[in-house]
């Protein structure tokens, strides 16, 4: 029993990290009044970079940097259409998510199907040999712990320094922030340029150490449970993270339910996330004092400078 | 910088009607690169994908077959949207218009009666509209973002149908497959043309094609959903505007939404499965962007977005092109033409710089 | 390195002029074998009486799996045939209303015969082989037939109960763990199969699924792999999964692994039990034969070990002399018909005799088969 438990706390850690990733960094874009629902994409292209990468040159840093670097590219374009040509976000976020998808199963074709090591479980030494506390904390590899790490950053970005509150500035009226003198474009672009590239290290982590194989289709709508986890935890990151690791709980649960001989509607626990979210975001878009202190006033609003 | 960006005053005509066909163009010269980067000769690829489908009756009747949803989704999308009330969730309201009908067609399996149809008609129309009337409940009474709305909904209907067809609405004689028994003939729609799969649910993308002109051009609903949605500090005083604008947007893109999912397995399907929409509650978007969101350009886009659907499966088999181009033809469609967009409305004009 | 990547898509040479044409060149090298790789290209139309083959499948052929294996059948046909066959081939078709417009432009493209590779092709391929009745169609796992449409299945549960005893000789916990698509008759005989074997060898058998309800789900597949192992499971069988992922967490974890459909030693060097290997090569090139002598009628086909249709592939080293002997002798009762792995008497979940004593099960009940023997853990889901 005690090894069930632990098990599904480190798997969860794990199942995890690709979400905690990409949840993030669209925590912080959509901070900034961005919505970028290209995520899928996003993450399918970091997927596809990360692996073809590593897997030529055999190294795992080389594949997660170009992944991150693929999809911030992928995320410029996207930047450029919603912030020099205008456009609506809602519409370039689809047309760039497709577009990503599309790209990657050209990108990763000639390694359909076909597998890589996977990155190794650090070895931290007595911390690893802790019973319960060691498998469950101390024996991952290290994106894992970079995940966590990226997340307890944004946080501390966000809340506590002079750039949070400016993100959160241009977030809540982007005219306003100009006017006092915020380069409102010019923080929205490297939101959604990094934002990009978290996404991309989420992908790359799904190939490169969580199944670790490419196959078309690997994402599988992960993206989308990105956009409402940012949602599900108020755009804050630390309960963005206590929202992937409950996510990744439930989805091992589940399977691990299955095997001990239980039935249960494995639908309805698909589903279980989406009902959560929407009833979350219900709860918290009628208190109006709420939304103002976390939902960002100006998402999904194209701001014009000139106008 | 010699040039600058200026608004329009009044989006010029001739901008919105060169836009799209830029946007084409430059897809075609980014396709060509594609291509040939592929190692295939472009002008067989272009051939195949844009010529090929209309050179047959079935090729012709495959495309027709793929602008009735997208048509009938657009269209409905395009009136929420010109009320900036973003339903994404499309996909989902089709499911589950598919679904109710599709219960309907199997409860009265052996029936003929002439009604069976046009029921189950009204039965997915009203499922969708229903289900984004959910989005619309919570946006209005909650103030819950539509889009984030919209969009989960999609997720939990296609949960829901995979529940229905691994159980409720399985076909208890087709060996355990995650499917529903075939519909009865009573339950589909008529061929329109021989030969063909297109069937009479096109005319009701069609008729509604109209109404939404009519809606949109001639009559006052259709100006003050504009009022409302495009000067929502205005039609705030002036009463419930904006909520009437998030009800009547989300209600009329998931009626249609329902109503496409009805043609679907009443059409080409005849069956309830796990895969009934290959997802064009999301290529409908790109549609209603792509027609200028005017219930005349739609009917274009819809064609247009047919035809590379069709295209790209026939150019799969005749030119051997990768499965994927179909997507990437997509995006980069609705990416050069948003990014063309920006000159409808907005012109360049050159600073003087005087000394 | 990164300088491998850089010169994998841009290979260096001297001059920028030489260096922009290899780059283009090598750009569509790699870009073509791309395309190769994914669509089999077709060649233009040539003479008259080559005889043209569709082949339409519902995932890309890649290094193992289900359309691997049906991508071996059509590489057997042309090996056979050679010249007079030529091949159009698909991959990645997904079942929905596009799959019958492919079949009709395969058709319009004068195909001479189509291979159907998927069982969601069905009722697709029935009404396009009611239009075109001069067009003869082979379909994978269906069970509906016209006179130009047969089906094929194999008797992959002749393979599975094998692999099962060997399952159960190699188990120290006792407890197997399966990772299941979906619960359709074909997966249920299966389960039941490779049960009923590891009980042969060993009595205190008991069996845990999860159940995925995909045909393709790499991530989930893996994940439900470690719950088995976490559950005590130290055989894990994956049933119908397409990718090498559940082998390779069992090489990586070190618990022993059983697939299907292709050879995954590969993957799986030290771990793999067995593979149970699926060859279409003989039924192909004898349906193709018939076709082209125009003796073509559609008939079910399921093959087992006695077809060369099923067949254990890579046997772990770790087995004795004396198991292997065991396990060998099975198959060559299998193939020559004297042992039926579904031999009565066999008792379900609840208790009930499903099978009385010196009874077999028949193909009819085996088509059909929705119950699950004692000592399987989870119930089918509802």
């Amino acid at each position: 029993m005690l090894d069930s438990v632990i098990f599904l706390l480190a798997s969860t850690l794990a199942a995890a990290t690709p979400l905690l990733f990409a949840a993030v960094g669209e925590a912080v874009v959509e901070k900034t009044g961005v919505l970028n629902l290209s995520i899928e994409g996003m993450m399918a292209i970091g997927a596809a970079t990360g692996f073809v990468v590593a897997t030529l040159s055999g190294s795992y840093v080389q594949g997660f940097a170009m992944a991150a670097i693929a999809s911030a590219l992928l995320s410029a374009v996207f930047a450029g259409l919603v912030l020099t040509f205008l456009a609506n976000q809602v519409a370039a976020g689809l047309a760039i998510g497709i577009l990503g998808l599309g790209l990657s199963v050209l990108i990763g074709k000639e390694f359909e199907g076909t597998t890589i090591i996977p990155l190794q479980d650090l070895d931290l030494g007595t911390l690893s040999e802790l019973p319960f506390i060691g498998p469950v904390l101390f024996s991952h590899d290290v994106m894992v712990y970079v995940g966590m790490a990226t997340v307890i950053v944004c946080w501390w970005v966000l809340s506590h320094t002079r750039l949070g509150l400016i993100i959160r500035a241009v977030g809540e009226s982007p005219s306003a922030a100009a006017t006092i003198g915020y380069p409102v474009l010019l923080i929205r672009l490297l939101a959604i340029v990094f934002g990009g590239a978290m996404a991309g290290l989420g992908g790359a982590y799904l190939t490169l150490a969580y199944t670790p194989l490419w196959a078309e289709g690997l994402v599988a709508g992960r993206g989308w449970i990105v956009v409402a986890l940012v949602v599900f935890g108020m755009w804050r990151p630390l309960r963005i993270a206590i929202g992937a690791y409950l996510f990744g709980a439930v989805s091992l649960l589940e399977l691990f339910i299955q095997g001990q001989g239980y039935a249960i509607p494995s639908q309805l626990m698909s589903a279980m996330p989406y009902i959560i979210t929407i009833t979350v975001l219900a709860v918290i878009s009628r208190n109006p004092r709420l939304i103002r202190l976390n939902h960002p006033a100006s998402l999904g609003q194209t701001y014009n400078k000139s106008a | 910088m010699p040039y600058r960006l200026v608004a329009r005053t009044e989006p010029s005509l001739r901008a919105q009607l060169l836009v799209p066909l830029a946007a084409i163009l430059l897809t075609l010269l980014a396709g060509s690169l594609l291509f040939t980067l592929l190692g295939k000769n472009a002008l067989d690829a272009f051939y195949a994908f844009f010529i090929e489908p209309l050179t047959t009756r079935y090729g012709i009747g495959e495309v027709l077959l793929k602008m009735g949803p997208l048509l009938l989704i657009a269209q409905g999308l395009a009136i929420g949207f010109r009320a900036r009330v973003w339903n994404i969730g499309a996909e989902g309201q089709l499911l589950v218009g598919a679904i109710a009908a599709g219960a309907l067609a199997l409860h009265f399996e052996s029936s003929d009666s002439v009604w069976l149809l046009p029921a189950m008609i009204c039965a997915g129309t009203l499922a969708g509209a229903a289900w984004a009337g959910i989005a619309a409940w919570l946006r209005t009474s909650c103030n819950a973002n539509e889009i984030l709305v919209t969009f989960m909904l999609s997720s939990i209907a296609l949960q829901l149908l995979y529940y229905l067809v691994s159980g409720p609405l399985r076909d208890p004689m087709g060996m355990s497959f995650p499917q529903s028994a075939l519909f009865g003939d009573a339950a589909m729609f008529a061929p329109l043309m021989d030969n063909t799969r297109v069937n009479t649910s096109l005319l009701l993308a069609l008729i509604a094609s109209l109404v939404a002109w009519i809606f949109v051009q001639r009559s006052m609903p259709g100006f003050k959903l504009l009022v409302g949605g495009q000067a929502p500090e205005a039609a705030r005083y002036a009463g419930f505007a904006q909520k009437r604008a998030v009800w009547i947007g989300l209600l009329i893109g998931g009626a249609a939404a329902g109503m496409a999912g009805v043609g679907e397995v009443a059409g080409p399907l005849g069956l309830l499965q796990r895969s009934i929409s290959p997802g064009y509650g999301f290529a409908a978007i790109i549609v209603a962007f792509l027609g200028g969101l005017h219930p005349i350009g739609i009917v274009f886009a819809a064609f247009f977005m047919a035809l590379i659907y069709v295209g790209g499966d026939m150019s799969l088999v005749s030119v051997g092109l990768p499965n994927s181009s179909t997507t990437i033809f997509q995006g980069m469609l609705l990416v050069f033409y948003l990014a063309c967009f920006l000159f409808a409305h907005h012109r360049l004009q050159r600073i003087e710089i005087k000394r | 390195m990164l300088l491998s990547f850089l010169t994998f898509y841009f290979p260096i040479q001297q001059s920028l002029e030489e260096v922009m044409k290899t780059w283009i060149k090598s750009a569509r090298t790699i870009a073509w074998s791309l395309a190769t790789a994914l669509t089999i290209g077709t060649a233009p139309a040539q003479a008259q009486d080559v005889f043209k083959i569709g082949y339409i499948y519902p995932s890309p052929a890649g290094d193992v799996g289900w359309a691997h294996e049906l991508d071996r059948g059509r590489l057997a046909i042309e090996e056979k045939f050679g010249d007079k066959v030529e091949s159009v081939v698909v991959e990645n078709i997904p079942e929905g209303p596009d799959a019958a417009r492919i079949m009709n432009q395969m058709a319009a493209q004068g195909v001479d015969m189509m291979m159907l590779g998927s069982f969601g092709y069905m009722n697709d391929g029935l009404k396009t082989a009611k239009r075109y009745s001069d067009i003869d169609f082979i379909h994978a796992s269906g069970y509906k037939l016209l006179d130009n449409l047969g089906n094929f299945q194999t008797r992959n549960y002749e393979a599975a109960y094998v692999a099962g005893m060997g399952a159960g000789f190699v188990t120290e916990t006792n407890t197997i763990g399966m990772v299941a698509a979906y619960a359709i008759p074909e997966v249920v005989g299966l389960i039941n199969a490779f049960t009923l074997g590891a009980q042969a060898t060993n009595a205190d058998i008991s069996v845990k699924v999860v159940w995925l309800n995909s045909w393709f789900d790499p991530s989930k597949a893996q994940e439900s792999a470690r719950s088995l192992m976490a559950q005590q499971s130290d055989v894990i069988f994956s049933i119908y999964q397409d990718t090498p992922s559940v082998v390779s967490v069992a090489e990586e974890e070190g618990v022993y692994v059983v697939n299907t459909s292709s050879d995954m030693k590969q993957y799986a060097s030290n771990q793999l039990l067995v593979s149970l290997q699926i060859s279409w090569a003989d039924y192909f090139i004898e349906q193709v034969q018939a076709s082209m002598d125009d003796t073509f009628v559609g008939s079910a086909f399921w093959g087992g070990m006695a077809d060369n249709a099923v067949s254990m592939a890579s046997w772990s080293d770790d087995l004795s002399a004396e198991q292997r002997a065991t396990l060998d002798s099975t198959v060559a009762r299998i193939s020559s018909g004297e042992f039926h792995p579904f031999q009565g008497p066999v008792i379900d979940q609840a208790g009930d005799e499903k099978i009385a004593e010196g009874d077999t099960l028949a193909d009819g009940d085996l088509l059909a088969i929705s119950w699950l023997v004692k000592g399987v853990e989870t119930q089918l889901p509802k």
